[in-house]
């Protein structure tokens, strides 16, 4: 079943659930539209991924010129402490995720997260192999900095 | 012996060649630092993994399921106001249901099949998307009047269309319960649509004579094509008697 694996995605994109639920409905109504574009050869779930994360551009540059036009910088939200458990985790993943540059956040999500080869998450993503491991191996260095010792303390 | 991190990364991940992989095992076997910079690499996967899994075991929401199902849904639309709707999808086989079959089914048909229930049910042959195995039997062989209770497949409703085929609707209930409606073609039985069935408790085993639990995308794909009325039971018996045949 796809569609729990690209709410999965969405969330590591876009941290909040509503946000990511949106960009799954937009990627499943792109895909039902586009349906012709897919290549028989190419996995359904690459080319899901695809759209996924290009509705989450899309949404970022919209953002952009928002907060250009309207407002200035929002700061993050913070993330209540009160939390605990697997929830707490996930919102301090999902905060080190949102601090990565996109690029390496979609590379992350897809080789770690999703568990596609380097040669899939390239895919994905329209860029050379070489291109998807350096921003991988940047994402992860950043990763391991922000989650360090806890990662550390879990063996 | 000195690995990049792009190695030890690859390594980590699986995705070094089997000599290249002998070569970072051995060191291993003699440098704990390289043996710790892996098990670093494996630590954030898991970690990364422990927090997103549980969203695999959250039910979708149900605007999700409609917008696979072809149904408009609202969206929630709180942040994201750039992206405009697209009209609604258009039934149009066999891509469209593949993609919503993989989606909320677990089925993948013809090439893009990833995980083929056992005796697949459906094949792609140009362009269409066909019952086959279980499925192409029941629909060929079994009265709605008359089945085996348990069986994979209920059939629910047989009609003619208005070109003058045969077609049936049914639920399949290998893997998650799918429903849907196929018409005889001159070789085969065509899908015409494909859903996701609501929870089939185990009275849905027995005969309905009218489409009452069908998903909506299925009572209307057979609103459009019935000519008259569904088949009674003697109907269906002189239809298979037939062939399905028009």
């Amino acid at each position: 079943m796809l569609l729990p694996r690209l709410r999965r995605f969405a969330r590591a994109l876009a941290r909040d659930v509503h946000d990511a639920d949106d960009l799954v409905q937009i990627a499943v109504e792109r895909a039902l539209t586009r349906s012709a574009q897919l290549r028989p050869d190419a996995p359904l779930s690459s080319w899901m991924f695809g759209i996924v994360r290009n509705a989450w551009l899309d949404e970022l540059r919209a953002r952009g010129r928002r907060t250009r036009l309207f407002a200035p910088e929002e700061s993050a939200e913070r993330i209540g402490d009160g939390s605990q458990g697997a929830h707490a985790d996930l919102l301090a993943v999902q905060d080190a995720l949102a601090r990565l540059p996109e690029e390496q956040r979609a590379a992350v999500a897809l080789v770690l997260i999703e568990g596609l080869s380097y040669k899939e998450a390239a895919h994905v993503m329209e860029v050379p192999i070489g291109t998807l491991t350096s921003r991988l191996a940047r994402g992860r260095e950043a990763l391991q900095e922000m989650l360090g010792e806890s990662t550390g303390a879990l063996r | 012996m000195n690995f990049s991190d792009e190695t030890v990364m690859a390594y980590a991940d699986g995705e070094l060649d089997a000599a290249s992989r002998a070569a970072v095992e051995a060191a291993m076997a003699t440098d704990p630092q390289l043996a710790q910079r892996v098990a670093r690499h494996r630590a954030l996967r898991e970690r990364l993994r422990a927090a997103l899994d549980p969203v695999l075991d959250e039910p979708p929401p149900e605007r999700l399921l409609e917008g696979v199902r072809g149904a408009p849904a609202p969206r929630h639309a709180a942040n994201v106001v750039a992206l405009k709707r697209k009209a609604a999808p258009r039934w149009s086989w066999p891509q469209w249901g593949a993609i919503a079959a993989s989606l909320v089914g677990g089925v993948l048909l013809g090439p893009l099949l990833l995980r083929a229930p056992a005796g697949a049910a459906l094949v792609t042959r140009d362009g269409q998307v066909l019952a086959s195995g279980v499925l192409a039997r029941a629909l060929t062989e079994q009265l709605a009047s008359d089945q085996p209770r348990g069986a994979p497949v209920q059939i629910g409703v047989s009609f003619r269309a208005r070109n003058g085929d045969y077609c049936r609707t049914f639920v399949l209930r290998e893997q998650s319960a799918l429903a849907g409606l196929a018409c005889r073609g001159r070789e085969a039985w065509r899908l015409e649509v494909l859903a996701q069935a609501p929870a089939q408790p185990a009275a849905a085993a027995d005969y309905r004579p009218a489409g009452s639990a069908l998903p909506a995308s299925v009572a209307r794909t057979l609103d459009e094509l019935i000519a008259g009325e569904p088949l009674d039971a003697a109907g269906e018996t002189g239809a298979r008697a037939r062939g399905w045949k028009p």
